[in-house]
């Protein structure tokens, strides 16, 4: 690290390849801490559960299940020529990963501190893998989704699984992206405002009611549509939308928004972290 | 191998009143207020390493003296890349394995197996080195039996010997030892001790803080003796130590 420092000096071209060649070989040695660690969450998770990794189908069907009793019968809510059910479990599933990932990425920094103190590890790799061990844990809770998908898909609303489906996984990328930036944004705020852990379940429990999850965005006034249209997670839930329930194809700006948004705060969240991080040790 | 250049670091201890509400209002609004702060906050800084340098050549040992809180831990995390000084410049070539406290990677839910392998990456190393190493790092541990138990139901000393045998299982070429020879109970601890001294002998660089003065004339080449974040004095093993000791003891 300290040589080519060093060798930085030396010319600009090489330079720029070294700095390159150095993020690549840290990549690599560090890609396999990196995997301990997801496995590692995994493995805990569940270990002393009766049920174990079944609690990732059963607890996003249960919620879901209470989401659903009481959206469509208790108070009413639904939404002309579509399978609401698909609708609802289609945002729940988006927004779920969201809050979790972007919860836990943002204590990572915080809760490895003891380990940070002690020996050198970039620190990215802490927020990167909870964003990752979600994303596993997402992919199960497309069991129950598709689950859902066939079983009430042939009534009078229809929800064919078609070719269009492929283009699905865009949309997860997009959110993994967005989450792992917003995680790095949050887990450099948390080490300096501890009080950030109180301030973002405030933040996520308005959110859940920002984004259109068990409503739909024509349902509101003109100016409030466009300030929910703000939040990139609705771009993505409807990216998904629009395939799942509409078996349309997204319109190309919406291609082009969720993937804009996507890396934007991305490389946002990155430059925050890159620029803080050597100032982390201070506030343990 | 390792080059300390006039390295200085500074904490500040009263970093945790910056960051009440209060104290910003009150800053906010009162100018005086503002400007006793900033004094009290010079006064709060802590140099816990002041203009140290120090070389180090390849293959040598080099013992590190001093009261406690004289900055040798601050020091060995400097040139381990856990901190970046404040001031000053490390240059260090080749890779390090610091072994600064053992078993910091545990995580007390899994086993150990799962445990070594997560100790290891977290060390840095890579899964087909592991691969080929479990076999001895499970020898040397001893534990045989142990293998699928959870680390929480360890005793500390079978902690600390699965944790020193993950830890040395690699030939370095700079060893960071920071007092941890004594570990496990006396048949191990000879063992480690054995170990160490093997590592030590094999030509690796190392440095190593202990405050018995007994281990460090055994194993050093030479010592660098640090007070309040100073080099106090540096040079032979033997010269150091004994004026080391005559300060401590008077």
């Amino acid at each position: 690290m300290a040589y080519s420092r060093m060798e930085c000096k030396k010319g600009n071209e090489r330079a720029i390849e070294m700095y390159i060649k150095n993020i690549f070989n840290n990549f690599r040695k560090y890609s396999f801490l990196l995997k301990q660690l997801v496995s590692r969450d995994f493995k805990v998770k569940y270990k002393r559960s009766v049920l174990g990794v079944v609690w990732s189908l059963l607890y996003p069907v249960l919620m879901m299940c209470v989401m659903a009793v009481v959206f469509s019968n208790v108070f009413r809510f639904s939404m002309p020529g579509v399978n609401y059910l698909v609708y609802l479990m289609t945002g729940l599933t988006f927004f779920n990963y969201y809050s979790e990932a972007s919860n836990s990425a943002m204590s990572a920094v915080v809760a490895n501190f003891s380990l940070l103190n002690k020996i050198y590890i970039p620190k990215y790799i802490f927020p990167l893998s909870k964003c990752l061990f979600v994303g596993i844990n997402f992919l199960l809770t497309l069991i129950p989704l598709y689950g859902v998908i066939i079983l009430t898909g042939s009534g009078e609303t229809k929800c064919h699984i078609t070719w269009l489906h492929l283009l699905l996984p865009y949309s997860y990328l997009c959110l993994l992206i967005f989450t792992i930036g917003v995680g790095f944004i949050l887990s450099t705020i948390s080490v300096f405002l501890r009080d950030m852990f109180y301030i973002y379940g405030i933040v996520i429990t308005i959110m859940t009611y920002f984004t259109p999850i068990m409503y739909d965005i024509s349902m509101l006034a003109p100016w409030i549509q466009n300030v929910l249209k703000l939040n990139p997670l609705y771009h993505y839930i409807t990216f998904a939308r629009t395939i799942i329930l509409y078996g349309e194809m997204p319109s190309v700006t919406r291609f082009l928004i969720c993937g804009g948004s996507a890396l934007i705060v991305f490389v946002i969240g990155i430059v925050v972290f890159k620029k803080n991080q050597d100032k982390f040790i201070y506030y343990m | 191998m390792i080059d300390v250049q006039n390295v200085s670091m500074r904490f500040n201890l009263g970093i945790e009143k910056n960051n009440s509400l209060k104290q910003i209002a009150i800053d906010f609004f009162n100018k005086n207020a503002r400007q006793s702060r900033k004094e009290q906050k010079k006064q709060n800084e802590f140099w816990a390493l002041r203009d140290v340098n120090f070389t180090v050549k390849k293959g040598e040992v080099v013992g590190f003296v001093g009261s406690n809180g004289a900055g040798k831990s601050t020091l060995l995390k400097v040139v381990a890349g856990v901190m970046k000084p404040t001031k000053g410049q490390i240059l260090v070539g080749g890779n390090i394995c610091p072994m600064i406290e053992l078993g910091a990677g545990f995580d007390l839910e899994l086993n150990a197996r799962e445990n070594i392998y997560l100790n290891g990456a977290v060390m840095g190393y890579s899964k087909d080195f592991l691969d080929s190493k479990f076999q001895e790092i499970v020898d040397f541990s001893e534990l045989h039996d142990f293998l699928e138990v959870p680390v929480r139901n360890f005793s500390s000393g079978m902690v600390a010997r699965l944790a020193f045998s993950v830890a040395t299982i690699v030939e370095p070429e700079i060893l960071i030892v920071d007092e941890i020879l004594s570990v496990g109970d006396l048949n191990f601890q000879q063992k480690s001790e054995n170990k160490m001294r093997s590592l030590i002998s094999g030509g690796t660089t190392v440095l190593y803080v202990s405050h018995s003065i007994k281990s460090i004339e055994t194993l050093c080449d030479r010592v660098v003796w640090l007070e309040h974040g100073q080099v106090v004095m540096t040079g032979e093993t033997k010269e150091v130590c004994a004026a080391y000791y005559k300060s401590q003891v008077g």
